[in-house]
């Protein structure tokens, strides 16, 4: 396994009132993996993601980066997240603000970057993804695959060290997923850390150094893609895979 | 004919009667104007403390009070208020009746500018506000930048709505002795006898001011909507 552990959960767990949804998971993300996480709709699968930048507040367990135990009082979430990097299902552009601001905003209002400096990254990005005429433009204004496309930008900006992806095709034309998986197979390549939850068999087939199998709360299964695909143990990941497949 | 200008002389111009009219427009303006402000900052400060609480949870105790202020402003009629606010709170200390007007329409229409807001911070998705903390922002920072513009868009007709209601609700000024524009018709009236004049003058002046103000709102509408295309 390549590099040093980014990220590790131990005994992570989420309850909605009495209902449990993540029931003790532990795993470690190492720097420049890409790992995808497939599941049964409704298995915990985005709440286990949205876990890791806190965006919901695990019940139990721990969720430690950078060897940060970041799920202990006091911690500086806000601090945290600049390092997190998260691309949503329905793209969550700023509705309000231009392309251009869009990505400059955090840097900017955080302090990392002065106006002019982030206009440049800006202007950087937009090339890196391929829309580098759209600084003007408002979200509105653009297709799915281009929003999802700029809202990479966007996390990429704030230079994350790992970026946690919620099913960012699911909500595509399927003509524009094409294009956002490219770019996301090309950020991979670059070695950045990923956390992918994703119905895109072919991508974490192809893309991901390593896949998971959530279901009923627990990690049932997670191997390299290769054993995952053709040699799945578990037996409930079995009938997944022969239904998806 | 000649009976319309002996009507317009006797009302308006003998005795310089126009100038109940002048004294009771620039009151109204006056009072609408500095109420649409008091509104204004006590109704986002309202729906703030009411939507972080609903977000968070913090903020128990001021999330209560501002509950009681609306039930109460919303509850009782603006001219019960007004008389209240006069003839109780302020009973005893001698100030402008112009004053007393500002803080009552002022607190009123805090309560319906908060509960407005408040609807417009709900109607943006809860997507927006996740990606602001996504990215490190603070609760504050995610709500001055990216909530807060995007409910003052979803609301400003409703808002507009609510100014037009206060400037017209300033017509019971007339009830604490005060010259508003409806006041100061009337006082021609019961000079005069004649009902016509004065009061239709009076009506075409507040249409005047209702109609420029929904024309400003409109542009200001049409000026956030470029990011609608
Ligand atoms: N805020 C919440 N309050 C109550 N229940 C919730 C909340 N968020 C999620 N749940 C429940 O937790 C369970 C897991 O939800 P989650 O969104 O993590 O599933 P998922 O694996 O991402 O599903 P999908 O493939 O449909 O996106 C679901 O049963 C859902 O109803
Ligand atoms: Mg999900």
């Amino acid at each position: 396994m390549s590099g040093n552990v980014l990220l590790e959960v131990k005994d992570l767990r989420k309850d909605f009132g009495d209902h449990s949804v993540l029931q003790g998971i532990s795993t470690q993300i190492c720097q420049g993996e890409v790992v995808a996480i497939i599941g049964p709709s409704g298995c915990g699968k985005s709440t286990f993601l949205r876990s890791l930048n806190l965006l919901e507040t695990p019940t139990g367990g721990s969720v430690i980066f950078e060897g940060k135990e970041i799920t202990a009082p006091g911690t500086d979430v806000n601090k945290i997240r600049q390092k997190i990097g998260m691309v949503f299902q329905q793209f969550n552009l700023f509705a309000n603000l231009t392309i251009e601001d869009n990505i400059t905003l955090a840097p900017v209002k955080l302090g990392l970057m002065d106006k002019e400096q982030a206009q440049k990254r800006a202007k950087e990005l937009l090339g890196r993804v391929g829309l580098p005429d759209k600084a003007d433009a408002y979200p509105a204004m653009l297709s799915g695959g281009q929003k999802q496309r700029i809202a990479i930008a966007r996390s990429l900006a704030m230079n994350p060290d790992v970026m946690l992806f919620d099913e960012p095709t699911s909500a595509l034309d399927p003509e524009m997923v094409g294009e956002v998986l490219e770019l996301m197979k090309e950020l991979a390549a670059d070695g950045m850390t990923m956390v992918v939850v994703t119905h895109e068999m072919g991508f974490a087939r192809e893309v991901a150094t390593r896949v998971m199998f959530i279901d009923e709360g627990v990690i049932c299964e997670e191997n390299t893609p290769q054993e995952f695909f053709e040699h799945p143990r578990n037996q409930r990941l079995q009938d997944f895979l022969s239904k998806v497949l | 004919m000649q009976n319309f200008i002996n009507e317009f002389t006797l009302n308006f111009i003998e005795k310089n009667r126009y100038q109940y009219i002048i004294e009771g427009f620039v009151n109204t303006l006056i009072i609408s104007l500095f109420a649409v402000l008091v509104g204004i900052v006590i109704g986002f400060l309202v729906a703030i403390i009411r939507s972080s609480h609903d977000k968070t949870g913090r903020m128990k105790a001021g999330n209560f009070i501002c509950r009681i202020y609306l039930t109460v402003m919303r509850g009782t009629p603006t001219m019960i208020q007004l008389l209240i606010i006069y003839y109780v709170i302020f009973a005893t200390v001698n100030i402008p009746k112009v004053f007393v007007a500002v803080v009552a329409f002022g607190l009123n229409s805090g309560a319906y500018v908060a509960e407005i807001v408040r609807s417009g911070i709900m109607s943006v998705d809860e997507g927006q506000f996740e990606a602001g903390r996504s990215l490190g922002l603070n609760y504050r920072q995610t709500m001055q930048f990216i909530v807060m513009p995007q409910a003052f868009k979803n609301v400003l007709p409703a808002l507009g709505n609510e100014f037009i209601v206060l400037l017209k609700e300033t017509s019971i000024s007339g009830y604490i002795g005060l010259t508003d524009l409806t006041h100061g018709g009337d006082i021609i009236r019961g000079i005069t006898f004649s009902a016509f004049m004065p009061l239709v003058a009076v009506a075409l002046i507040y249409l005047l001011l209702v109609t420029g103000l929904s024309w400003c709102v409109n542009k200001l509408e049409r000026r956030l909507r470029v990011n609608e295309r």
